[in-house]
């Protein structure tokens, strides 16, 4: 379809654009809810009428919006979706398992093909699905109980909605007008557009219908229907803005049937959909750019730290002034802290949405899974309220989506073999997210065999991806199976007496490491679902680089649980004040898992490494003057935080801790200033930068290694410290 | 507003090391005193630190350690020039710096290899104005990333980490 001449009207078509993206979205969301009803129905004739509505709404939609934005691919299927459904609908006809299926192959190529076209990516040809729903909406004609032979198409029936809701208000003793409005270049830069009309209308009576429509010449145009209560015959000023309008009115004879008197424009074609969406649904509802909201949480940023001068200077004026003179500051500055709490939630807030999108969508990944891999598996949602951040969403749903693939193609037994297991046949795998202070946790779990660490421990070997910190060389994460990540012959060896001397003294934190290992896969041969080699690694770098941690815990024969934890927000943080070396430094207090005391006595030296015993195990401590290679005094005692994980567990010994405080983050986007260890850079109140430590690296033994070696000249250490920590 | 205006050029003129430089005032964004710089571990030599500047977090790029003059302590005098070239916001730490002046396109010279120095690649042209000679710094040269991060290491380098295997 041609729109009017793209270059005239491209101006029009751009403000639409982005709505489309948006709203089809929506539609696609309500879509993949009304299937998973609709599943339910399988093999059923009598199916509830309600659903079919909804799901008949939803492709309707995405079938007007996606005509009027020229996206023809999406616009076919949609329509020949929609047909399916109506036959459904209207002949009662037997919803098939290959009717489901094409439903929801349907929706997932709908999906596909409009962010093909908002990528401006080649659009999948949706011809071979479409001919196969042509193949079942065919059986469902010759198989339909009753001939109500009225139309031989389907497709050419009035819109049932326009139709009701014209009869209902005719009926009502309203009048109905019909509007008829083409958008053209002239009107719009007199600032008519859809949009002024569409208001306009509003004040002349409840608009009760709004659809766009392809014109004969190729061009596009809107109708909309509008019921008055008083009598009106002429719209002047609508007609000066390019409208023409028409009365409607009731045959008696024909029931439900209207006919348009009098409309000299063209008839309306049969993709004509439902533009209610924009006119009456959206009403309370505000799109935003997310730039928008960021350049606001900026301005929130700004205000916190104005308000910590504040608070500086009225400390100053503590001690010089008496009390009755500071007091009513004091007061006041306190006040403004807990207002810009809640204006910081208020913006927060505005920015979160549920994470039931991505669950909802991991229904449809398991149902294809399973039934691609033979085994019977259920899904368990919990916690699908819980809201987090929009950024963070869009960056969730691949680690999610791989994990769950992960345990229906791995996890989860056969049924057959569940049996002789004495597990129920059918497997389970929870999906589960919550929202604990500062952090939001989800949880993947499945029923089903558990990570078998000696399997990963042999793959491992073969492929030559060795732990870090166990044998000779630690490697760089991330940096691809090159010469730093894959530490020599040597550890391979080492790595197969682990093995069979210990095996399962392999901890989850090690397992999980090896799994994340570029290039590791458990399979020889990479399927389509899974064990491509490249997912766990994304998982895990995908998660690390939004601030959040992966945990596993697996047990053999019982099942597997994979925990993420990630920041609520990025912008504000608390963090713990720490001194090193006569400089401060922000630690962000969601990567501490806990602050230690150390004497200097506790400290060990075991080849270069200090080391303190801390709950019964080693523990490496580094200390940040070091690391950083500051000017550093003979000290009695030192404080520690302990960061990272599993093997990673280190503590970053610094001179002492200064307090704890909300601080906003603030990016360190030019090169010259990024160094490995730093996360960003944090302003206290004095017009100080402090630099925010990344906690997470620091702990990585490579990398904080290397930035000490960097530092000091030292020579890289060996890691016989962290032997001995695993043995004792 | 003069910019541009009679073939003339605006430029922010500071001292350096006893020569006098000039930048484009259209590619300064402000210029003050230096409270203090937040060193970061790890950086190369020239870069101070860090410091904030309308609320972002920039370089503070030492001007005398860039072009391998001695380093000097932090004065009364000392100037931290914020000036954005492309996408990047880059402080330099200049001796002194308080004209403003405005030099006739005519009387800029292509810079004479004899007589450019240390700085000579930085060097756009060349101008004299009341009987002092003014070096034009071309600022993209002066913050490139490659020639700072790779050909200006920091001073204490130290050995670094042996590849394994």
């Amino acid at each position: 379809m041609s729109i009017a001449g793209p270059e005239k009207n491209s101006e029009f078509l751009a403000e639409f654009l982005d709505d489309y993206f948006a709203e089809s979205e929506e539609h696609l969301a309500g879509a993949r809810r009304g299937l998973l009803a609709l599943e339910h129905f399988v093999h059923q004739s009598n199916i509830d009428r309600a659903s079919l509505d909804g799901l008949f709404r939803s492709f309707h939609s995405l079938k007007g919006i996606s005509g009027m934005v020229g996206v023809r691919a999406a616009e076919r299927l949609a329509h020949q979706m929609e047909s399916y459904l109506r036959a459904l609908r209207d002949w009662q006809a037997t919803l098939s398992p290959e009717g489901m299926d094409a439903l929801i192959a349907g929706a997932g190529l709908l999906e596909k093909i409009i962010s093909e076209h908002r990528a401006h990516a080649p659009i999948t040809d949706p011809s071979q699905l479409m001919a196969r729903l042509d193949a079942i909406i065919s059986e469902a004609r010759n198989n339909r109980p009753v001939d109500n032979s009225t139309t031989g198409s389907v497709s050419t029936e009035p819109d049932p909605l326009r139709t009701s809701l014209q009869a209902l208000a005719i009926g009502d003793g309203k009048n109905v007008w019909r509007f008829d409005f083409v958008p053209k270049p002239e009107l719009s830069a007199r600032g008519i557009n859809v949009n002024y009309i569409r208001a306009g209308l509003q004040q002349v009576g409840e608009l009760m219908h709004a659809a766009p429509r392809v014109t004969p010449e190729g061009g596009i145009a809107f109708e909309f229907l509008v019921s008055t209560s008083e009598e009106i015959t002429s719209f002047p000023d609508l007609f000066d803005d390019g409208v023409t309008y028409a009365r409607q009115v009731l045959l008696p004879a024909g029931g439900a049937a209207t006919v348009d008197v009098d409309v000299a424009a063209a008839p309306v074609e049969p993709m004509t959909a439902s533009y209610q969406a924009l006119s009456s649904r959206a009403s309370n509802m505000v799109r935003v750019d997310l730039a928008r909201l960021d350049e606001l949480m900026r301005m929130v940023g700004d205000l916190v730290i104005s308000r910590s001068r504040l608070d500086e200077r009225v400390k100053h004026l503590e001690a010089a002034l008496p009390a009755p003179e500071w007091r009513p500051l004091q007061e006041t500055s306190l006040a403004m802290e807990r207002q810009l709490r809640d204006l910081r939630e208020g913006v927060m807030r505005v920015r979160m949405v549920p994470i039931g999108e991505i669950f909802e969508r991991m229904q449809f990944v398991v149902r294809d899974l399973a039934r691609e891999y033979e085994k019977q598996v259920k899904l368990e949602l919990s916690g699908h309220q819980t809201e987090i951040d929009k950024f963070l969403v869009e960056r969730l749903m691949d680690p999610i989506l791989h994990l769950v693939r992960n345990a229906v193609s791995h996890g989860i037994e056969a049924p057959n073999e569940r049996t002789a297991l004495g597990k129920p046949r059918e497997g389970t795998i929870a999906l589960r997210a919550s929202a604990a202070a500062e952090t939001i946790v989800i949880e993947m779990e499945d029923d089903g065999r558990g990570v078998d660490a000696e399997q990963v421990i042999a793959r491992a070997c073969a492929m030559g991806i060795g732990i870090r910190g166990r044998g000779a060389g630690a490697g760089a994460r991330g940096s691809g199976v090159g010469a730093e990540s894959i530490s020599g012959p040597r550890e391979y060896e080492k790595l197969t007496e682990a093995k069979i001397e210990k095996a399962e003294n392999i901890d989850s934190a090690e397992l999980l490491e090896l799994i994340c290992a570029p290039g590791f896969s458990t399979r020889a041969e990479a399927d389509r679902a899974s064990g491509r080699g490249v997912g766990m690694n994304v998982v895990s770098n995908t998660i690390r680089g939004l601030g959040g941690t992966l945990e596993l815990k697996t047990e053999a024969g019982k099942g597997t649980l994979f925990r993420i934890q990630l920041p609520l927000t990025l912008a504000i943080a608390d963090a713990l004040i720490v001194q090193a070396g006569h400089h401060r430094f922000a630690v962000p207090q969601a990567s501490v898992r806990e602050v230690i005391q150390i004497d200097a006595s506790e400290i060990k030296i075991l080849e270069n490494n200090d080391v303190i015993v801390y709950r019964g195990a080693a523990l490496p401590l580094l200390r940040l003057t070091r690391l950083f290679g500051l000017p550093e005094d003979q000290r009695e005692y030192f404080h520690a935080f302990i960061v990272g994980s599993g093997l990673n567990t280190v503590g970053i010994a610094v001179d002492r801790i200064l307090g704890q405080r909300e601080i906003v983050v603030r990016v360190i986007n030019d090169p010259l200033i990024q160094v490995a260890g730093v996360a960003g850079a944090t302003e206290l109140g004095d017009g100080r930068a402090v630099l925010i430590l990344d906690a997470a690296a620091l702990a990585r033994p490579a990398e904080g290694r290397r930035i000490a070696a960097h530092n000091n000249g030292l020579p890289r250490p060996s890691n016989k410290s962290v032997e001995s920590r695993t043995d004792a | 507003m003069l910019e541009e205006q009679n073939g003339s050029k605006t430029f922010i003129i500071f001292e350096l090391a006893g020569t006098t430089y000039a930048v484009r005032s259209r590619l300064v964004q402000q210029m003050e005193m230096i409270e203090e710089i937040t060193p970061v571990p790890n950086a190369p030599a020239s870069v101070e630190g860090v410091v904030f500047s309308r609320g972002r977090v920039i370089p503070a790029l030492n001007l005398r350690v860039r072009f391998g003059f001695e380093r000097i302590p932090i004065d009364l005098r000392t100037r931290l020039i914020v000036i954005e070239v492309g996408e990047r916001n880059v402080g330099l730490i200049v001796d002194s710096a308080r004209e403003f002046i405005s030099i006739e396109a005519s009387a800029i010279q292509p810079p004479n290899e004899a007589i450019s120095g240390l700085s000579g690649k930085y060097i756009e042209g060349i101008a004299t104005v009341d009987n002092r000679i003014v070096l034009i710094l071309d600022l993209s040269e002066v913050i490139n990333l490659a020639e700072i991060l790779i050909g200006d290491q920091p001073a204490h380098t130290g050995a670094q980490p042996a590849k394994q295997g």
